[in-house]
């Protein structure tokens, strides 16, 4: 049951009630739009990480599986030597975006870099490419699901946020308002019966008179 | 229904609380913008931005808003060169009463084309707007993630 808000029952008040009231579900209105539009990229930010991640697995266990073969065609010390040579920086530019009214990160790993491509490739095998390879595409899904999970917990935390003012807003504030108006409003329609019931009272007296 | 109070002065705490509240949420939602001013310069082209070492546009609040090199390439494969010096990024989204349909800004026939391309249907531009459905806006929104951006016009709540 909303409360009435404490006021003096006057008319002014009553215009300020309305103003509020007005007022308030605009910004009802504004948030819930927002709420809408959140929850979709909610949505879709959950099925997208849901996607990379298994992405990510597939990637990862055929990575290691090609990695084992090439270890156990070169042998583990060849490997490692090959390997030492392939360390370069990975170059991941970080941005923001936007996502009505939220700061959320964006990582892109920078240009066609070939990190892994720096072994000599007449000493080792096609295996070890193919476990190159699968270590560049296994590396661009890890960016990818870093910036969905982030962008998820972000999203998540949003709405949490917009949900509590959606809600203060419809289950308090307007009813509030809605309730107090009433309240008001039949408080001056008392008054108006009152004052007539009164003048016919003093006419009668009058006429007695 | 009465208009809210213009004179600061004369508002309650409660009033004014709910009148910033309104303000912050209208600047929250509506600070991933690019400049206005900066809308119709060279820097927010397509074209301009494939160059960029850093593709972004300078948003409202001063933030910057960063563009994915994918996504651009992904834009100027679907354009020649004069469309792409043309397309301003990033696309505005505007959100209408109507919670089941949005509108995206356009100021000329490449959005359209962007538009229908990445939907694979046809799209038609009336006054300035190209009139899309939720599931399609998803997938517009799927597909150009950082080149799109949502716009909340403060006369849908009017």
């Amino acid at each position: 049951m909303p409360e009435l808000i404490k006021v003096r029952p006057t008319k002014i008040e009553l215009v300020k009630l309305k103003r509020r009231l007005s007022l308030s579900q605009r910004v009802q209105k504004i948030v819930k739009d927002r709420l809408s539009i959140l929850s979709m990229e909610f949505l879709q930010t959950a099925r997208d990480t849901v996607e990379a991640k298994r992405k990510l697995l597939d990637e990862l266990s055929k990575l290691y599986k090609a990695l084992s073969v090439a270890a156990g065609y070169h042998g583990y010390i060849a490997l490692e030597k090959e390997l030492i040579a392939t360390e370069v920086d990975l170059k991941v530019t970080a941005g923001l975006g936007n996502i009505a009214g939220v700061r959320i990160p964006s990582f892109e790993l920078m240009g066609n870099v070939k990190p892994m491509k720096g072994y000599n490739l007449v000493d080792t095998s096609s295996w070890l490419d193919r476990a190159a390879q699968l270590s560049e595409e296994s590396l661009r899904a890890i960016i990818e699901l870093a910036e969905l999970q982030r962008n998820f917990e972000l999203l998540a935390m949003e709405i949490n946020r917009t949900k509590r003012i959606t809600n203060a807003l419809e289950y308090i504030v307007i009813p509030g308002l809605q309730v107090t108006i009433k309240y008001l409003n039949m408080k001056f329609e008392e008054r108006d019966r009152e004052e007539k019931a009164r003048l016919k009272r003093v006419k009668v007296l009058v006429a007695r008179g | 229904m009465p208009e809210p109070l213009q004179n600061e002065a004369k508002q309650s705490p409660y009033e004014k609380m709910l009148q910033d509240c309104l303000r912050g949420e209208l600047r929250v939602v509506n600070t991933g913008l690019p400049q206005s001013q900066k809308r119709q310069s060279k820097e927010n082209k397509l074209f301009y931005l494939l160059n960029e070492k850093y593709p972004h546009v300078v948003c409202n609040d001063g933030s910057t808003h960063f563009f994915k090199k994918s996504e651009l390439e992904y834009l100027a494969s679907m354009l020649d060169t004069d469309e792409q010096e043309t397309l301003p990024l990033p696309m505005l989204i505007e959100l209408g009463a109507n919670q089941a349909e949005a509108a995206i800004i356009c100021e000329g026939k490449v959005e359209e084309k962007v538009i229908s391309k990445a939907l694979n249907m046809p799209v038609t531009c009336e006054e300035r707007r190209i009139r899309i459905y939720k599931p399609q806006l998803a997938l517009l929104r799927r597909k150009f993630k950082t080149t799109t951006v949502y716009v909340f016009s403060p006369k849908i709540v009017a």
